[in-house]
């Protein structure tokens, strides 16, 4: 499997380390929403989005579209905050 | 309290041993650690990388890579090391730390890496050959150019790569490494470049 990271360009699956669901969002208040978002994962079979971490090139965080069936991957951007030109001013 | 004694040395200082090393004949490698540089490690602070571009035109002359490059200026070389960062390597002083810093005052952070990478320069008939055991990244001169740059792994080693200006009309690629990383890819190197011979050396001079 391989990665085009949007910084770097097309790299083997060694320089990457996955996070995992790209989906949850941390929750404002309430102790079940926050179990939720803490323990509970859907096993998705099909296209998910993930956080994966380009620790072996730009240390970028990516947000990667992958289908967990077949491993294409449809879809790389930067994960919000990649990158200082990218956020607020 | 207690006096310090600094004993400023290479990272590479046991492991590299000036001559031939591999294969005898005409060596294929020419293997080279390059001494006493100075490196400073550039970042955008969150929504400030345009004036982090601004400020380096105007202190350097040339715009800042954006892309993975490496870009010369007068008597600096500024390397790509990921989105909105470079690396500012020079000799001398010139552009250490603290006379980077009041450039680049509320718009990057500085970080001076200079006694913390080693820097080695791989050149010769079987450079590519060699990197190519080390390394995924495609060194073709097609798509790897003189002034081209990666921010990679090799053996597992987060190395940042980019070849220099051609040396007798070959291509000579340079490689920061992690100074405790660095005797491991030394030895890697040789091991990999033993079948074409090396000939190993330090020097003060950039490549
Ligand atoms: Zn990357």
């Amino acid at each position: 499997m391989r990665i085009v990271c949007p910084f770097c360009g097309e790299r083997e699956l060694g320089e990457f380390t996955y996070l995992g669901d790209a989906k949850p969002q941390r929750p404002a208040a309430g102790a079940d929403a926050v179990y939720d978002y803490v323990y509970l994962r859907d096993n998705v079979a099909g296209v998910m989005s993930e956080h994966w971490y380009h620790g072996g090139g730009c240390r970028a965080w990516l947000k990667v579209t992958r289908n967990t069936l077949t491993h294409e991957i449809s879809a790389v951007e930067p994960a919000a905050g990649a990158g200082a030109a990218k956020v607020g001013a | 309290m207690a006096d310090f004694s600094w004993d400023v040395r290479s990272p590479l200082d046991r492991a590299l041993v000036v001559g031939p090393y591999g294969a005898q004949g005409d060596a294929g490698l020419a293997l080279t650690e390059i001494r006493d540089f100075d490196l400073v490690q550039v970042m955008a602070r969150r929504g400030k990388a345009g004036a982090m571009t601004k400020a380096t035109k105007a202190h350097f002359g040339v715009a800042a890579p954006e892309t993975p490059k490496a870009v010369a200026a007068a008597d600096a070389t500024l390397i790509w090391s990921g989105p909105d960062q470079f690396l500012v390597l020079s000799k001398g002083g010139r552009h250490a730390l603290e006379m980077l810093a009041p450039v680049f005052a509320g718009s990057a952070s500085l970080s001076d890496q200079s006694h913390a990478r080693a820097l080695i320069s791989v050149s010769g008939d079987k450079a590519r050959a060699t990197l190519a055991k080390l390394s995924s990244i495609d060194l073709h001169p097609g798509v790897f150019g003189v002034g081209a740059a990666a921010a990679t792994s090799m053996d597992h080693t987060s190395v940042t790569l980019w070849r220099g200006r051609d040396r007798s009309g070959l291509a000579v690629f340079n490689l920061l490494v992690f100074a405790t990383f660095a005797e491991s890819l030394w030895h890697t190197i040789l091991d990999s470049a033993a079948e074409y011979g090396v000939t190993i050396s330090h020097s003060e001079e950039f490549a």
